[in-house]
């Protein structure tokens, strides 16, 4: 009976090495870059495979894996400068564009694609650009005596 | 159905570009010059349509939506080129406007959706139009669906097993993704659209289309 504090004692010594097997985690706000992949519809591109390119190894992926049901990726630039991010859907579509990591902790938001009225005059804006082309050639045979 | 910029290496974006440049001289020499004055108006407003069916992104069961291409129609009534040289003008636009498909792989895009397609759908239609007019106008749409599609996989297939890092899914799974809705969605809406427009293009009696 004497010895039974020590030996307890003993036993919580030799348990020491077991948290260096816990994962702790740290949690940041305002850190990551997020990027959400859509469809002009606004149709995510949920489940599409990703990859991260850093400026600091461009030929090596510096994080990859699938985007959520919403479209969105995020990674965290450890590396200041461009850093490449590839969406690739199976059906071909997909996009490759260029994030800047310079100021990982800025929260400005850069959209390429349309919103409220912008989504109806985007197509509007292309027809005109057609229109315009095929008018002006139209013009064109017209004033050179071409058309009837 | 447009690949984007970056899925695609030069080692397939150049020759694209080669294979399609004299093809665009000789189609805008034919269909946009001086002697093709008069069907300027129906073709400008079956470009501009082909525009507008292309942003129109179709559900597919799946998650994923596709879309039409439009331009077979242009195929039947004035010839493969004159698709073509609409197709690369509606690309054009969407890669410097929208940010859809690329300048980079423009060529390939073309190829794919503005010449492949209407070849294979303009051949359908010649050949079975003696049988059903009506038929061979679906069949021409289908038919241009699918050899567009395949197209722009082989690309792809081609891009990953020469690099890759440019697009890393393997064929199988592209194959899969990309010819079930082919086959099974677009090209039927495809070929319906081909057929109806093409009903009322000719019943409307345009200058320069047939009746």
């Amino acid at each position: 009976m004497r010895f039974r504090w020590p030996a307890a004692a003993l036993a919580l010594l030799l348990a020491a090495p077991a948290p260096a097997h816990e994962v702790l985690h740290e949690v940041q706000r305002g850190r990551a870059v997020a990027v959400r992949a859509y469809e002009s519809d606004g149709e995510a591109l949920a489940g599409a495979a990703y990859r991260v390119f850093s400026p600091a190894d461009p030929g090596v992926p510096f994080l990859e894996g699938r985007t959520d049901r919403s479209g969105w990726l995020a990674f965290v630039p450890d590396a200041p400068g461009p850093w490449r991010v590839q969406v690739v859907g199976a059906d071909g579509h997909g996009l490759d564009l260029v994030v800047d990591g310079t100021a990982p902790a800025a929260t400005g938001t850069a959209d390429s694609g349309p919103s409220g009225a912008a989504f109806v005059l985007r197509p509007l804006a292309g027809l005109l650009a057609v229109g315009a082309v095929f008018g002006a050639l139209f013009a064109y045979h017209r004033r050179k005596g071409g058309a009837a | 159905m447009h690949v984007p910029d970056g899925f695609l290496s030069p080692p397939i974006t150049l020759p694209a570009y080669a294979v399609a440049a004299p093809l665009w001289a000789w189609a805008a020499r034919r269909h946009f010059g001086r002697s093709a004055a008069e069907s300027l108006p129906v073709v400008g407003s079956l470009t501009a349509l082909a525009f507008v069916v292309q942003t129109i992104m179709i559900p597919v069961p799946g998650g994923t939506s596709t879309h039409l291409v439009g331009v077979v129609l242009l195929a039947l009534l004035h010839g493969p080129l004159a698709a073509f040289a609409a197709e690369s003008l509606v690309l054009l636009v969407q890669a410097l406007f929208y940010g859809a498909g690329g300048v980079t792989v423009l060529g390939v895009n073309a190829l794919a959706m503005g010449l492949a397609g209407p070849v294979v759908g303009w051949l359908a239609w010649k050949a079975l139009r003696p049988l059903s007019a009506r038929g061979a106008a679906f069949a021409a749409g289908w038919a241009s669906m699918q050899a567009a599609t395949l197209l722009v996989f082989g690309a792809l297939a081609l891009q990953h097993r020469l690099d890759p890092s440019y697009f890393p899914l393997p064929p199988a799974v592209t194959f899969t993704a990309m010819m079930v809705p082919s086959l099974a969605v677009t090209g039927v809406v495809e070929g319906l659209y081909t057929a109806v427009v093409l009903s009322l293009v000719r019943r409307a009696g345009f200058r320069g289309v047939e009746a």
